[in-house]
């Protein structure tokens, strides 16, 4: 047992028994100008994360995932231009002062970082690291501060916490400091961890360890925590939620079991395609989706995915809204992929047939 | 002397990096051996370098033309005259001769006598560099005093007004050579306003006040280029870091502000290239006052050098030249020494 | 910034601003670099050309009666010195000594410390050691010092201060070289050619050369203004450029002789040298900023 704060019970449970929403974010924009253009980062994001759970946040490279949840954290350049609503509580982050930001960050949400190598400071030992982390929300003496991160080195699992706590970065592995780096995340006792790629710098192995801790720390803490990735495999693995996002938009949004259970975006196919099966003959062409993700400072009409999707037609060209089409299962598509009616996940021909090979 | 050419030095010395990989002991303590093993190889190369530096000096003076026993025996002597003067210097001995006898003296402490003035060498150096020493303390200092709190401030805020100043404006003040900047101020303070001596040294018996008003032009001279050399080298390393590094991003996470992510992850990185071109520059810091040291009539070990060329005083200009360099070898084995103190990285070996 | 892919990277750096700063920026770099080169080409040729074009008495012999003219005397535009000597010609005929030591002893130090760097790093092993050891006691030695010592052994005078100063710009260069030279010799492209068949020469040439030369030529760039101030250095304490034949140094030095009375004839050749070497050092900074691609 830790000595850990309880989690403050503020927030009504729902009649229906599902755990208080502990952050809302609505219509999330993040703009920024570049070179007399702007691009839109972020296009509208909602979504809502409760107490207890992990959303999954899914995307290629500049589907403006990390932008957004930065935008959380009020971790963007000035030149940033930050829309919508995100409340945490009753509090409104859009539109704060920095000021205002660092009360909240690392207190009531928190982030982890992609590569432990880096985002440790070398010349810190890890302790301090720690104890700098509870200080910044806590005016704790030194000692007890001390006292407080070997808890922390405790609860993240690592062996020998007391000499833990005196070693540098660069004596630990990379699962040992991205242990560290959830500890640090965790010291103020924050509402929502954010996880930004927080594992794929990490080998296979040390990917499900870490994984296996956050799931862990979220039932013994009640912590929210917003996972980050481009990895659906882990998404099903380990979230409660997923939130697959495109061109800034999220294109389909469901809990983890009904959307993988029934996958309907084509994009959201095609990526699942085009993960290698065990039973894939050894010299198959590993399968792509064909084209470019596209440029955020030129979005095109209508779908942002028309003109990769082998699906698209002259409907596509007016933008399919992000609805719950059925129970728990939103998306945006004028023409879903139905698994039950027989379509194959993979770069899918209009027929339906799986494309021998992706251009 | 501008001290411009110095590159910004990155990673620590291979060769110490190279011990730390090669798994040192996880002590919390600095007592390792390993360091200890560190200084004492660095001195060890250390001192054939030092070796080499003095034959060259020797084989420099004996290139210098001039017959010192002739100076010394005047302009009216005989030729025998000159031969007695001559073999009373000890100069009718082969050159390798003279270099030994030289060495071991140093070594014993004899240091030979001023071709000029008759003093022990020994005694000329102990009245000169207190001088000297002050002056390049002072400077040193002064130009850390300086560069560290500008470019924190300057980093704060990068693009910003104070930022910009600082940039232009050390970078005039660097291209200015220090004998120039040394007679400006001379000008503005001594000659117009009047308010500081132009020349002469004052020592600290006759009161502390009149000894550094007498110091602080010559340190100003020196400390100024150096200054916003530090300066412009630790605000760049500085906002770089704040821009790019990932820990930089971690300390903005846990909700730090500011200044404490500035002074607490930044400059603790950005230590280590600013100690190597300190270090790398403490030669360009103490030669230069061989020429401030002229301009304002400072009786310290850089003008007793140049006296001494001028004069072909071998016995002095041999052992002030030593000195200098020696200063600089010392000082670089001492920023060796320093990263491997401060690195926790190697200190504490890693995986 | 602790972000996974380029794109979002480059989203997140703080050098994306609004607009006007993009077209500033632009202006910004043409003016950094167009500026302090036409410094430099308007200096040589002030002081090249200059002397020849424009009515100027000769730099040495003027009249002792003439002494101390103030600037804007017919004639004299900025005034005449102690002895005589008309300002103007002799600050432009300084500039020509001055530049003329600072192109050679950097024309000398590059081809001569380029190419020792280079061999010390193609042999390797013990002549490499030996060689930088050799080296290495050279750069030990603060460089005014070293310059003074070789100085006094060589003479005052024009080729001396040249030879002088090259001394200790050779070994500098040579390090760089050298650091150079074993950086590229390991990149992957230089191994292709050998393999490929290429003779030594024709790598040398075509592929390590190439890949060497803008670090040293940044070196050099830097070399200039380190060079025109250690040769004024020199000239200043009667050991560079002998009087009467003017150099920036030496009329620094004769200016300081009657500071009080006569500050201006400081400050000309001063205004001169800060000229020179804050151009060259503008240059440098920004020409090696050009291509690394900043």
């Amino acid at each position: 047992m830790t000595t850990v704060d309880a989690f403050p019970s503020d927030t009504v449970t729902r009649t229906d028994g599902e755990p208080p929403v502990v952050l809302r974010v609505d219509d999330l924009r993040v703009t920024f100008t570049r070179g007399g253009r702007e691009i839109h980062a972020v296009n509208g994001l909602s979504y809502t994360v409760r107490r207890g759970r992990m959303l999954a946040i899914i995307g290629e490279s500049g589907s403006g995932k990390s932008v957004s949840v930065r935008a959380l954290m009020g971790l963007l350049p000035p030149s940033a231009v930050v829309e919508g609503s995100a409340l945490l509580g009753d509090e409104q982050l859009v539109g704060r002062t920095d000021r205002a930001m660092r009360a909240i960050r690392g207190r009531d949400v928190s982030m982890v970082f992609q590569d432990p190598a880096r985002s440790l400071n070398p010349t810190m030992s890890v302790g301090a690291q720690i104890v700098e982390a509870v200080r910044a929300h806590r005016p704790l003496p030194k000692r007890e501060a001390a006292a407080r991160a070997v808890e922390l080195l405790k609860l993240v699992r690592l062996s020998a916490p007391e000499r833990r706590f005196h070693e540098y970065p660069h004596q630990l592995s990379g699962g040992m400091r991205q242990r560290v780096m959830i500890a640090i995340a965790l010291a103020a006792d924050p509402k929502v961890l954010i996880a930004d790629e927080a594992t794929t710098a990490l080998d296979v192995t040390t990917q499900a360890q870490i994984m296996e801790l956050l799931v862990d720390l979220q039932e013994r803490l009640g912590t929210a925590i917003i996972m980050i990735s481009h990895d659906l495999g882990l998404a099903a693995s380990y979230a409660d939620e997923v939130l697959v996002m495109y061109a800034g938009r999220a294109v389909e949004h469901a809990p983890t079991s009904t959307l993988f259970g029934n996958v309907r975006m084509p994009y959201t196919a095609a990526l699942l395609g085009a993960i290698p099966q065990l039973t894939t003959p050894s010299h198959a062409r590993l399968t792509v989706i064909g084209g470019h993700p596209p440029d955020l400072g030129a979005l095109p009409e209508g779908c942002a995915f028309r003109e990769r999707c082998p699906r698209a037609t002259e409907r596509c060209i007016e933008r399919p809204p992000l609805e719950e089409h059925e129970p728990a299962h939103a998306y945006a598509c004028w023409h879903p992929v139905d698994q039950r009616a027989g379509d194959v996940l993979g770069p899918l021909t209009e027929t339906g047939d799986v494309k021998e090979e992706a251009r | 002397m501008s001290s411009v050419p110095v590159e910004r030095a990155p990673a620590p010395p291979g060769e110490v990096r190279e011990r730390a990989e090669r798994g040192e002991s996880p002590l919390g303590r600095l007592t390792g051996s390993p360091l200890v093993r560190l200084i004492v190889r660095r001195v060890l190369v250390a001192i054939p370098l030092l070796l080499a530096i003095s034959v060259l000096v020797f084989v420099l003076l004996e290139a210098m033309p001039g017959d010192p026993a002739r100076n010394q025996a005047g302009m009216d002597a005989t030729e025998e005259e000159v031969e007695a003067v001559r073999k009373s210097m000890g100069l009718d001995r082969p050159a390798h001769e003279r270099y030994l006898s030289w060495l071991f003296g140093a070594l014993t402490g004899d240091l030979g006598r001023s071709s000029v003035s008759g003093l022990p060498v020994s005694q000329l150096l102990a009245e000169r560099m207190p001088v000297t020493f002050e002056l390049v303390f002072l400077a040193f200092v002064i130009s850390l005093g300086i560069a560290l709190p500008v470019a924190m401030l300057a980093a704060r805020k990068p693009g910003g007004v104070f930022d910009r100043i600082v940039m232009v404006g050390s970078m005039t003040l660097l291209a200015v050579p220090n004998y120039v900047l040394a007679l400006l101020l001379v000008i503005v303070f001594a000659v117009t306003l009047r308010m500081l001596p132009s020349i002469g040294f004052t020592p600290i018996e006759v009161g502390l006040w009149p000894n550094l008003q007498s110091v602080i032009l010559p340190t100003l001279a020196l400390a100024i280029p150096l200054g916003c050399f530090y300066a412009r080298f630790l605000r760049g390393d500085l906002v770089e870091q704040m821009n790019s590094a990932d820990y930089v991003d971690t300390a903005r996470a846990k909700g730090l502000g500011p200044w404490r992510i500035l002074w607490q992850h930044a400059f603790r990185n950005s230590s280590f290239g600013l100690l190597t071109i300190v270090g790398l520059n403490v030669g360009a810091l103490v030669g230069g006052t061989v020429i401030i040291e002229q301009i304002f009539a400072m009786p310290g070990l850089g003008q007793l050098m140049l006296q001494g060329v001028g004069a072909r005083d071998t016995a002095v200009v041999q052992i002030c030249v030593f000195i200098f360099a020696a200063v600089a070898v010392f000082a670089n084995l001492f920023v060796d020494v320093m990263y491997a103190v401060l690195d926790p990285r190697i200190r504490y070996g890693g995986r | 910034m602790a972000v996974a892919d380029t794109t979002t990277r480059a989203l997140l750096s703080p050098t994306i601003g609004v607009e006007r700063s993009i077209r500033w920026a632009r202006i910004r770099k043409r003016l950094v670099i167009g500026v302090p080169a036409a410094i430099v080409v308007l200096l040589f040729a002030a002081c090249f050309v200059g002397p020849y074009v424009l009515p100027l008495p000769a730099p040495i012999g003027g009249d002792v009666l003439n002494s101390s003219r103030p600037p804007g005397t017919p004639g004299h535009p900025l005034g005449t010195d102690v002895n005589g000597n008309d300002v103007l010609s002799r600050l432009l005929h300084g500039g020509q000594a001055s530049l003329i030591v600072a192109v050679a002893v950097n024309a000398i130090g590059l081809i001569v410390g380029g190419l020792i760097g280079a061999l010390s790093a193609y042999l390797g092993g013990k002549a490499d050691t030996i060689i930088m050891r050799a080296l290495d006691v050279l750069i030990a030695f603060p460089s005014l010092v070293l310059t003074i010592a070789i100085a006094q052994v060589l003479g005052p005078s024009l080729p001396n201060t040249i030879l002088a100063l090259s001394a200790f710009s050779i070994p500098g260069v040579a390090r760089v070289a050298r650091s150079s030279t074993l950086r590229v010799t390991s990149m992957p492209f230089v191994q292709a050619a050998a393999l490929g068949g290429s003779p030594w020469w024709r790598t040398l040439l075509f592929h390590i050369a190439p890949n060497v030369l803008p670090q040293l030529l940044n070196f050099a760039m830097l070399g200039m203004g380190i060079v025109i101030v250690t040769e004024g250095a020199l000239s200043f304490l009667g050991l560079g450029i002998p009087a009467p034949a003017p150099s920036w140094g030496n009329m620094i030095y004769e200016g300081q002789q009657s500071l009080s009375a006569t500050p201006l004839l400081v400050l000309w050749p001063s205004l001169a040298l800060l000229l020179a070497v804050l151009s060259f050092n503008l240059l440098g900074e920004n020409v090696r900023d050009e291509m690394s691609g900043r």
